[in-house]
């Protein structure tokens, strides 16, 4: 379905805001947007997830290629803000233990 | 182009007809001709230039400024024609795409089919329904001389293509294991590096494996973050989550997976699926764990297979047949 | 009309020459309406890609006459930056300046024979042959 991506830089981080669905139609964006991202040392991409209604696990599929970018480039990633729905396919997968993520919220469908 | 010649004999008549009376019917043979024109390809400047002439022979008086109209209108026309030509092309592939991902399909149920066993003391039903042309889900029996009876369940992520090609892998390497001695999690880490090693970047494999014991009724388990499964339990007629967390497979090469074990008694069921059953939705509204149960619950009393096909038209129609992701749902239900 | 007459393309409205010599050399030869209009609407595409992507070019028409059957030949020349993969431009809906219809997909559906040759710095040639019916 659709999903907006806003990028804002700063110095050494950059902070992604991401609304919408994660899926296997919009997933390519997300890549293409996040993966760069990653690769200068020392950065710290941080992802907003608070307007991600609902994201498949093509979506999980892009954030583990952004996760092996980062160790790879030696950056961080943070993932924030994940609502109920998001944040327990990230708990099925195992994924929670291996991603750093801060505060879900709770509210599930939008 | 021959076939033009009677056509536009037929046209002439059709249109002088319908200068004359403006009645239906000729328009109806308009329609029949402009058929025939499609059917045999012809290109609409060609049309353009058959009204020109049929509209000179019908009327030897006509002003200059008509003609030059249709010229106009005929060099207009000509982009049209191409784009046509190439429609026709495009729809060719298309369907030499089509065929060749039906006989992917098909040998994809070739390679990797399984039997459902016919063991003693387990009722088993089994459904699994691609959404596309090719099934992302895989789902695989094996049975040991000593009456094991192994499971697994996994989904490839993304669709299609890739995903089936995913799966035969994991069908190959599962071959190569000697999964009749094997733990359930020796299996998944045996699996997990052999994904990691081969997949991409962003790919991975859910999968939980399950391993039966008919004599005492137990079962062992592990997950590699695979959708949660669920047992029944038959005296307190209640459904509870198998917990079993483990990592995906294909992320990190060095993972273990927790084992877990349980005891079935007769009557109790162990429930195994993929996200396509989790993830159906109603319109626009995603369902709730509970109702996938209460619908699971509503069949439990049928026998294993009839109940997942009950379990599976009802998913159906709640998504008005139109699936989203690849279903498998499989029930053990201990006799 | 000579064996080979040649138009030069610079600006824009030498496509407009191209295309009226290239019609007036189809008429000559014998082509049908439809045809010279398809001739036409070839020639404008060719010339179209010399005024967009090159500095300068040349669009040449010549008459086949010596065999049985009549016909006529389009060349393109030109010094531009020539193509990298010719196979992707001659792909159907790939076009820089337009979609399905237009492009050298599109010329070499109007016409019979097309062969095209190009280098990376080299510039391109275009031969385009149409017969008539």
């Amino acid at each position: 379905m659709d999903l907006t991506i806003d990028v804002t830089d700063a110095d050494n981080q950059s902070t992604v805001w991401l609304s919408g669905e994660i899926d296997a139609y919009t997933a390519p964006q997300l890549k293409e947007a996040l993966v760069p991202l990653t690769t200068s040392e020392g950065h710290q991409v941080i992802v907003d997830l608070e307007d991600v209604g609902y994201m498949d696990s093509t979506g999980l599929g892009i954030f583990i290629s952004a996760l092996k970018s980062a160790k790879e480039h030696n950056s961080s990633i943070r993932l924030k803000n994940l609502q109920d729905r998001v944040l327990r396919l990230f708990q099925i997968t195992g994924l929670d233990d291996i991603f750093t993520i801060d505060t879900a919220i709770w509210g599930g469908n939008k | 182009m021959d076939t033009l010649k009677p056509d536009a004999a037929n046209y002439q008549r059709l249109l002088k007809h319908y200068i004359a009376a403006q009645d239906e019917q000729s328009l109806y043979g308009a329609e029949q001709i402009s058929k025939q024109f499609i059917q045999n390809n012809v290109p609409p400047e060609d049309i353009v230039n058959l009204h020109n002439q049929a509209m000179a022979s019908l009327y030897s008086d006509m002003p200059a400024y008509f003609r030059h109209s249709m010229n106009f209108l005929l060099e207009t026309m000509i982009s049209y024609g191409v784009m046509l030509q190439e429609y026709h092309t495009l729809r060719e592939e298309q369907s030499e795409l089509k065929s060749e991902i039906a006989v992917a399909a098909n040998m994809q149920d070739t390679l990797l089919k399984t039997t459902t066993p016919d063991m003693e003391g387990m009722d088993i039903g089994v459904i699994s329904v691609p959404a596309h042309q090719m099934n992302g889900d895989y789902y695989h029996f094996v049975t040991g001389s000593d009456g094991l009876l192994g499971v697994a369940v996994a989904d490839v992520i993304g669709k299609g293509i890739p995903a089936a090609l995913c799966m035969s892998m994991i069908k190959y390497s599962m071959d190569s294991l000697p999964e009749k001695i094997m733990r359930p999690q020796t299996i998944l880490e045996n699996l997990n590096r052999v994904v990691e090693r081969n997949v991409d970047d962003s790919m991975f494999i859910t999968m939980f494996y399950a391993q039966f014991i008919p004599s005492g009724g137990t079962v062992r388990y592990s997950s590699a973050g695979h959708e949660p499964g669920f047992y029944f339990n038959a005296q307190q007629n209640t459904f509870e989550e198998l917990e079993a967390k483990g990592l995906v497979l294909g992320v990190d090469p060095d993972t273990n997976y927790q084992q877990y074990e349980r005891v079935l008694h007769q009557g109790d069921m162990l429930i195994l699926l993929t996200d396509g059953v989790t993830e159906c939705r109603q319109g626009d509204r995603f369902i709730e764990s509970q109702e996938v149960l209460d619908v699971i619950g509503r069949f439990s009393h049928l026998p294993a297979q009839e109940m997942v096909d009950n379990v599976y038209k009802h998913f159906e129609w709640l998504q008005d047949f139109h699936l989203r992701d690849d279903f498998t749902l499989i029930v053990l239900k201990k006799v | 009309m000579g064996l080979l007459s040649c138009v030069t393309i610079n600006n824009e409205w030498d496509i407009v020459k191209a295309r009226q010599l290239g019609r007036e050399c189809a008429r000559d030869v014998g082509f049908s309406t439809v045809d010279q209009a398809r001739i036409a609407t070839a020639v404008s595409e060719l010339a179209r890609n010399i005024y967009l992507y090159t500095d300068s070019g040349q669009l040449c028409f010549e008459q086949i006459s010596h065999t049985e059957q009549k016909g006529m030949t389009l060349v393109s020349l030109d010094d531009g930056p020539g193509m990298d993969d010719i196979s992707q431009m001659m792909e159907d809906g790939y076009s820089t300046s337009g979609g399905l219809g237009t492009g050298l997909p599109g010329v070499k559906r109007l016409v019979d024979q097309f062969d095209i040759q190009s280098e990376k710095g080299k510039g391109t040639e275009i031969r385009a042959v149409k017969w008539t019916r």
